[in-house]
């Protein structure tokens, strides 16, 4: 249980800070009130496709088809993270950076007109949340903690806006790529327990081989980020 | 919804990455060596993010 919501809250606040920085954009041209709004509503939209998914699978009755359907989910969603962090850490692709992102925003002429800026804000809030939704509802439904991991992401929504609204600028300090990396690490090992266990596998370790995965796919991450950096001849974050 | 459907399957690198490497760990679950699909599947997936690395 505690592996999950901490891994929901990471997930959650990589995210967020992405999305903050998208609301923070749009509020300087439209305004807070607008922009949050905007925001709210998207918000509003994941909670209801939060309902929704969770209904959805608890009425799959048999639990090797839903191990197997929220294995598969958690596995694509992992190990696209996990790819990312590594080519990210092997400086293979760029850093995710906030401050040009927002600087990108900014730039766009339809962000000072109030309904397009507005829809920036909504869709920006949703897409960014849709990994979240994912995160939650898949962890949540098959550990029976929908509610619990429901709250560590608006646990995460609410640290990052407290630090959104102390600072009033984009939060670029947060070491993104570790984050993903980590969390693409953890969710691609609940992903591969549960897919080969819903295919009738025992794990030799029991719930313990989930710990194994872990160790498995961050040091295994690691040594690509190794093996890929020397060509690029730069090591970054991880 | 094209976020959406981004969102839960990924691009068609990804799909077929994980496609491969689950198709690989059943097959191996239904071989003699069975027991290894628990090291097979891991494996697959951490060549499937070295790919997805790369590209």
């Amino acid at each position: 249980m505690t592996a999950i919501l901490i891994a929901t809250f990471l997930t959650a606040t990589v995210e967020w800070v992405e999305a903050y920085t998208i609301i923070l954009a749009v509020a300087l041209s439209i305004g807070w009130r607008r922009a949050l709004e905007a925001a709210g509503t998207a918000l509003l939209a994941l909670a209801a496709l939060t309902g929704l998914g969770s209904f959805i699978l608890t009425r799959i009755h048999d639990l090797a088809v839903m191990q197997l359907v929220v294995g598969i989910f958690l596995t694509l969603f992992g190990v696209r993270w996990l790819g990312k962090a590594v080519a990210r850490g092997a400086g293979l692709k760029k850093l995710h950076d906030e401050d040009a992102e927002f600087a990108a925003l900014r730039a766009r002429s339809e962000i000072h007109e109030t309904r397009a800026a507005w829809l920036i804000a909504f869709n920006g809030m949703l897409l960014e949340g849709l990994e979240v939704w994912l995160i939650v509802v898949a962890l949540g439904v098959q550990t029976h903690h929908t509610l619990a991991a429901s709250i560590a992401a608006l646990a995460a929504l609410a640290v990052v806006a407290a630090a959104g609204a102390m600072l009033r600028k984009p939060l670029a300090r947060v070491p993104e790529n570790t984050i993903k990396f980590t969390v693409g690490a953890a969710v691609l090992s609940f992903g591969s327990f549960w897919v080969l266990e819903s295919l009738g596998y025992r794990w030799p370790l029991g719930d313990a081989s989930l710990l194994a995965l872990f160790s498995f796919f961050l040091l295994g991450g690691l040594a690509l980020v190794r093996l890929y950096a020397p060509k690029t001849r730069e090591v970054k974050v991880i | 919804m094209q976020g959406f459907i981004k969102t839960l399957f990924g691009d068609k690198r990804t799909l077929a990455t994980a496609g491969l490497a689950i198709g690989t760990a059943v097959a191996v679950l239904h071989s003699p060596a069975q027991m290894l699909a628990g090291l097979a599947l891991p494996v697959c997936l951490l060549a499937g993010a070295a790919y997805l690395a790369r590209h």
